[in-house]
């Protein structure tokens, strides 16, 4: 027995030295802290958000959002669309290198495209680009694309994380992009220890001469919210994108932390099924509507937001206000309840129980619903059974939900009119929303989208929470870690540590 | 010769059990809500698109068609690629055993390290200050969740006393406390069970027998009544030991460490059919391994118990 002690003092020993080892990086580095892994790094066999945050370093696409969500040059240094808006040409950079060498041409623009439209790829994004009939390439630094029908959205969709191009020659061989990507990205692919951690390192041949600025970036994978803001809080993450507004104060006083705060692109609402007696009525889900202060919602359940009106962010340029049709009245609400007979029907609101802010707001909402005279009760599901069940079977009556921003308002608004989760049906608004994506100048498309979503916000077949604030934490040292607008994607590009 | 036949007999049990579990999960995952083109797919999709998505994963086809072909694949020892994110199943498991298999090691010799001293000390001393200790300890050990002690851990010694890392298993450090957290539940159950297996044994006669030969008190206990009380002791450690090789899911979550826990709980998750199956033939083969080698034990320690 007298020998243990000496054994315990030895394995303390060998600890600390261990524990001392340990994070002993350049200042080059950044280490990102992300909540979960990547389901693939494949840019067109996923619609995961955390794959194209990812993959963003790895690859470029022909164009790409600004910073203001506005689309310009990336691979294709211009483009230009027939007045009839059938032929689209591209002219490319001819000074872009993929990681592996190959020469960046036309050709890996057309076996990217031609991959997405492989029905063997199952690329859930295929839909988006079926209207491309032909793809021509007169020279190595040419794309022609022929369409079917004039689609303004389809810039949008190359601008996109599922737009990303590939090198030809690994499309041929066959390359499991999944597992080790290849493009021609401000950072190269070094290694993915799945569930931990993502490594990747600066390009030194990337196109946009000074850029990157980070020698390496780290993903760090740390599912657990109480260790990614005790990590930031004491150095050992320098960015994290999604902070809970319950964790706030920490940070706020930590003096090495900076806090930015952004209107991200989500569009929250609580959906209905207006398939379903009583909320087929539109007095009832007027008086939904009016039964909910919605700045409430946003300020205790999202950590603050601006409130919504119709099914769009309210920070996108197509955005137009109608906020003066349903403001909070609950005297109101209990009138059309009583006019439409609601009676003692019991209603359920279905939450997903992975997004926390979505079940704290189901709860707040639950209650002023209460407080109107109806009788609800919440259901917590977990992802796969939102997805199928009430999602796609349409087996609820309340959901509360973020729908993610696109580049295009088609992104968003595609197929609504016409049933989708809430059942629906209008057909000026369906014909409205087809009429929109053939046309490409703006002032047209808007006039055709506000014509929509203003039907949209007085039938209500949603609560239009409205879009929440983003809390973004960094070190201070950390300058210029960007989010592309929309698609919420990480852009180190810019990104230094001083 | 007698070990090869009782092998034997067990592989044949371990192959039963596997053909019915396997059956069972089969049909279970697939009747329970959830899609998995639909994770893959997400809100966006086209139908169309999603069409060609079960298309490619071959959930578009028949049940039966599906099971038959999951046996044969089986029979071939393949348990074929996930359906997220397209990797080899095995490869998927294997990648994250050495971590969980060092963690429950670890995390069962910490356990195997406080509980048995501990557990005959307090047998021995019964009602004195070491019992109380042993007794407080357990009482604790078992009452504190895991995720609870490992945040409290981090906090002290990864935050406070930067001593550990916060998060990651790129070295030995980063498995120190992970290991603290599990094995110091461990230890609260196999105490208890060493206090109440080592008390019955020195109540029996052959101590009082012993005892009255004049035997040491210390040769008695350590030699005669701690070799009896091991088996029941050895039965609990390895049933904990098997849980713990199946991935030890809230302490890697806290501790950020890819484990099979996590593995295997975004693949209930995702619905991920093959790796949820491939998990539960895993998981099968441990537990049987792991009682096999219980059972070895059980007849090196007491030789009277044969196996049969």
């Amino acid at each position: 027995m007298r020998k243990v002690p000496k054994h315990y003092v030895f394995f303390g020993l060998f600890m600390l030295m261990a524990g001392g080892l340990l994070f002993a990086q350049g200042s080059g580095t950044l280490v990102f802290g992300l909540a979960g892994n990547p389901d693939t790094l494949d840019p067109q066999k996923t619609s995961g958000t955390l794959t194209f945050q990812v993959v963003k370093s790895f690859y470029d696409t022909l164009v790409e959002p600004d910073t203001s969500g506005k689309i310009v040059p990336a691979l294709a240094e211009s483009w230009s669309v027939s007045p009839d808006g059938l032929t689209w040409t591209f002219r490319l950079r001819r000074d872009v290198v993929f990681h592996n060498g190959q020469q960046f041409t036309s050709r890996d623009v057309a076996a990217t495209l031609n991959r997405i439209l492989d029905e063997k790829t199952a690329s859930p994004k295929r839909s988006e680009f079926t209207m491309i009939q032909e793809i021509r390439t007169p020279d190595p630094y040419t794309v022609v694309l022929s369409l079917s029908q004039p689609y303004a959205p389809l810039l949008a969709s190359l601008a996109s994380g599922w737009g990303a191009i590939l090198p030809s020659s690994l499309i041929a061989s066959g390359h499991n992009f999944g597992a080790e990507p290849v493009g021609t990205g401000p950072f190269k692919f070094e290694r993915w220890i799945r569930d931990s951690r993502i490594s990747m390192v600066r390009n030194d041949r990337y196109w946009m001469k000074g850029l990157p600025k980070l020698t390496r970036v780290e993903f760090q994978i740390v599912p657990e919210q109480a260790v990614q803001v005790q990590g930031l809080a004491a150095g050992s993450i320098h960015a994290l994108e999604f902070i809970d507004p319950d964790d706030l104060p920490i940070l706020q006083s930590n003096p090495n932390v900076t806090i930015k705060k952004e209107l991200t692109s989500l569009i929250l609402v609580m959906a209905m099924n207006t398939s379903r007696e009583p909320l087929s009525d539109l007095r009832v889900r007027q008086a939904v509507n009016y039964a909910i202060d919605k700045q409430v919602v946003l300020d205790v359940a999202y950590g603050g937001g601006k409130v919504g009106s119709t099914f769009l962010d309210t920070g996108n340029a197509y955005y137009t206000d109608f906020s003066s049709l349903y403001p909070y009245n609950p005297e109101k609400a209990k009138q059309l309840l009583k006019d439409a007979g609601v009676g003692n029907r019991e209603f359920t609101i279905s939450v997903p129980q992975n997004y926390p802010l979505h079940v704290k707001a189901a709860e707040l909402m639950q209650q002023m619903l209460t407080n109107v005279g109806m009788k609800v009760k919440i259901q917590l599901v977990d992802w796969s059974t939102w997805l199928s069940s009430v999602y796609s079977g349409g087996n609820f009556d309340f959901t509360v939900i973020g729908h993610t921003g696109k580049l295009d308002p088609d992104g968003t608004l595609a197929g609504y009119g016409a049933g989708k989760y809430v059942k629906w049906y209008n057909s000026t608004v369906e014909s409205k929303i087809k009429e929109a994506a053939k046309v490409s100048d703006f002032a047209a498309r808007k006039k055709l989208y506000t014509e929509a979503l203003e039907i949209m916000a007085k039938e209500v077949p949603f609560v239009y929470l409205g879009t929440s604030y983003r809390y973004v934490g960094t070190r201070s040292n950390v300058v210029d870690f960007r989010m592309t607008p929309n698609l919420d994607t990480y852009d180190f590009r810019w990104t230094e540590i001083r | 010769m007698n070990g090869i036949k009782f092998a034997a007999k067990r592989l044949l049990r371990l192959i039963l059990t596997l053909f019915i579990i396997t059956t069972i999960i089969f049909f279970v995952i697939r009747v329970i809500p959830g899609d998995p083109a639909l994770i893959i797919g997400g809100v966006d999709a086209s139908p169309a698109d999603l069409e060609a998505i079960r298309a490619r994963l071959g959930t578009d086809r028949p049940l039966s068609t599906q099971y038959v072909e999951f046996l044969w694949s089986i029979l071939h020892l393949d348990f074929g690629h996930s359906m997220i994110s397209n990797e080899p199943v095995i490869s998927l498991i294997l990648q994250r055993f050495p971590l969980t298999l060092t963690l429950a090691v670890l995390g069962l010799l910490i356990g195997i390290l406080i509980a048995i001293p501990l557990g005959v000390l307090s047998a021995v001393k019964r009602w004195s200050g070491w019992d109380y200790l042993g007794l407080v300890f357990s009482q604790l050990g078992m009452a504190i969740p895991s995720f609870w002690l490992g945040i409290l851990l981090l906090l002290i010694l990864a935050i406070r006393f930067p001593i550990f890392p916060l998060f990651g298993a790129d070295s030995f450090a980063g498995l120190v406390l992970p290991a603290l957290s599990l094995g110091i539940a461990r230890a609260a159950i196999i105490l208890r069970h060493t206090r109440a297996s080592m008390i019955e044994e020195l109540s029996k006669e052959y101590i009082i027998a012993a005892r009255a030969k004049g035997l040491p008190e210390s040769f008695i206990r350590y030699k005669h009544a701690l070799k009896n009380a091991l088996l029941p002791i050895i039965t609990i450690t390895g049933i904990e030991f098997g849980y713990m090789l199946g991935g030890a899911i809230i302490v890697e979550q806290v501790f950020s460490l890819p484990g099979l826990g996590r593995l295997f709980l975004y693949a209930i998750y995702q619905r991920d059919f093959p790796l949820i199956q491939g998990g539960v033939v895993f998981i099968a083969i441990i537990f049987s391994v792991v009682n096999f080698v219980a059972d070895m034990l059980y007849s090196i320690v007491n030789p009277k118990i044969r196996l049969e």
